[in-house]
């Protein structure tokens, strides 16, 4: 008797300990509403003039007629293929140029400085020569997002390169591994946990450089679908659409980047 | 009767900016095929040097390795090896990594599958196939190791310390079992090792290296019966005998230290007395 009277306070005590762990990962949720309530009693209440600040209510209303729009969805889509592009052009550089410099000394000591030089300048400074170069559109906002991604992508693959274990490509000599798979089966998936982090740094990154760069250019996008709003008093518009946004960035970070990191848990 | 793998001469400098290190010298001795050779020698004194040149992983700066008679200049299919740090794959299963050098090979899916499988089973992991190297302890790992270097069927498998990173207990298992697999597979082992018993109780002969630049100091024929006996009065016996040897050229080598230190110090007494006015 005296040992389940022991045991049942235990185990409402985990209980306990398991639900507040819930708690605990949904608890961002508690300063958002608030936010959102704040914000919708302040409008409500005139606290800000309405041409500055719309009430959350009829943003979201914009938000879901906006969404039906063929027009607003393509400037999203606009946005979004510039700066995988940019995206894509600075990993198919930066993984060579990243591989040899993490195995290569003297490479390294050439590159990296020069790398580091260019990283720690202001990325966006770059913008008006590579709209003089190559006008106001896709070919200047793809190369900024390049510029942008590469520093973070080339570091990570560096510092990936530099830690795969010497014995393992001693595997790959002692099994006769030709240098095309050396480098698929062995070099690639060593490479993954740190291309996924790099990855991700850099699209979190060019978001905010491809929104700079549309607004700064006025060229076709949702950054300057925003900058326009803001022009035509249709502020309701705007916030709809850094929602939307908001919403972009956050399911292909939450679906794609999290997927990836998930197979690398499985064995890293 | 020619060796199944001969050493010949093999000498192995290593440039290192204005340095020059002498790891290897003149290393002559021959394996048999089918014959356990250790390799034992002082720490630090190029023993996986000279195992990595025998994979055809390196070099040598002069003489030569031959492999059924012919020079060895790159991997062979024939020669397969176990690392010391097990050098598996991390993102691959067990069986994944097993089926590595079938693969390699471009053998077909459901050959190397089987193949793998069985050599597995001889390993005793059946049943882990699906496992990834982290869910595996040391011994586990190695065990994963020797079956991927056997996967292969190779003539000769060359181990690093191949039992080093393992607790000493798992690693007396699996001696036993390697002794076993030599005994059932009659192929040739070559095993690089710092630990004499280790050597005595697997080798059919063993290779006795000097400290750096390594020569072969002695090559002792291991005749006892197996499995072998750690108490029997002629283990102990070899056992202090080789100890006997390394801690001569451990001596050597601080001996040689010392004098060369005590000549730069005369040197420099010289250098100071001649600055000196008089």
């Amino acid at each position: 008797m005296s040992v389940s009277r022991q045991k049942a306070p235990a185990v409402s005590l985990t209980n306990k300990i398991f639900s507040g762990q819930k708690i605990t990962e949904h608890l961002w949720m508690v300063p958002l509403a608030c936010g959102v309530a704040g914000w919708e009693i302040a409008t409500r209440l005139n606290l800000f003039p309405g041409s500055h600040l719309p009430t959350f209510s009829s943003v979201l209303a914009v938000f879901f007629v906006s969404i039906q729009d063929p027009a607003f969805l393509l400037r999203i889509a606009h946005s979004f293929l510039t700066l995988i592009c940019g995206l894509v052009l600075a990993f198919s550089i930066a993984l060579p140029t990243a591989f040899v410099a993490g195995s290569n000394n003297g490479f390294d000591g050439t590159m990296t400085p020069l790398v580091m030089l260019f990283g720690a300048l202001p990325d966006l400074s770059f913008l008006p020569l590579l709209v003089l170069w190559f006008g106001a559109g896709n070919a200047a906002a793809i190369t900024m997002a390049a510029v942008a991604a590469f520093f973070p992508i080339y570091f990570t693959l560096r510092e990936g390169t530099r830690n795969i274990p010497r014995e393992l490509f001693e595997v790959t000599s002692v099994f006769k591994a030709d240098r095309f798979s050396t480098f698929t089966k062995m070099v690639l998936p060593a490479l993954s946990p740190y291309m996924f982090s790099g990855l991700r740094l850099a699209y979190d990154f060019d978001w905010e450089i491809i929104i700079a760069v549309e607004i700064a250019t006025r060229m076709t996008g949702i950054g300057s679908f925003i900058q326009g709003t803001v022009s035509t008093g249709s502020m309701a518009n705007g916030f709809a659409a850094i929602l939307a946004i908001a919403l972009v960035a956050i399911t292909v970070d939450r679906v794609f980047f999290r997927s990836l990191e998930s197979w690398t848990r499985k064995w890293a | 009767m020619e060796s199944h793998v001969e050493l010949d001469n093999v000498t192995k400098f290593y440039q290192s900016q204005e340095r020059q290190l002498h790891a290897l010298h003149e290393v002559t001795f021959g394996v048999d095929r089918g014959e356990f050779v250790c390799i034992v020698g002082p720490s630090g004194c190029g023993k996986s040097t000279l195992l990595k040149i025998i994979a055809g992983l390196d070099e040598p700066s002069s003489g030569e390795v031959r492999f059924k008679g012919k020079i060895v200049q790159e991997p062979q299919s024939k020669i397969s090896m176990v690392f010391q740090a097990f050098g598996l794959f991390p993102w691959r299963t067990v069986l994944e990594n097993v089926e590595y050098g079938l693969e390699m090979q471009k053998a077909p899916k459901n050959e190397r599958r089987d193949v793998s499988k069985r050599y597995l089973e001889m390993v005793g992991l059946s049943g882990y196939e699906h496992m990834y190297p982290k869910q595996l302890s040391g011994g586990m790992k190695q065990r994963v190791g020797i079956a991927r270097a056997l996967a292969v069927d190779p003539e000769v498998i060359l181990m690093d310390e191949a039992f080093s990173a393992i607790d000493e207990v798992t690693a007396e298992v699996l001696r036993e079992e390697v002794t076993t697999l030599h005994r059932e597979t009659g192929k040739t082992f070559v095993l690089v090792t710092h630990n004499l018993s280790e050597a005595l109780e697997l080798a059919d002969k063993v290779v006795v290296l000097s400290s750096r630049p390594a020569k072969v100091k002695k090559v002792l024929p291991i005749a006892l019966e197996r499995p072998r006996d750690r108490a029997h009065s002629t283990f102990i016996h070899m056992h202090t005998d080789i100890l006997h040897l390394l801690k001569e050229e451990l001596e050597n080598t601080l001996l040689r230290h010392k004098l060369r230190n005590m000549d730069e110090v005369k040197s420099l007494h010289d250098m100071e007395a001649e600055d000196r006015p008089k």
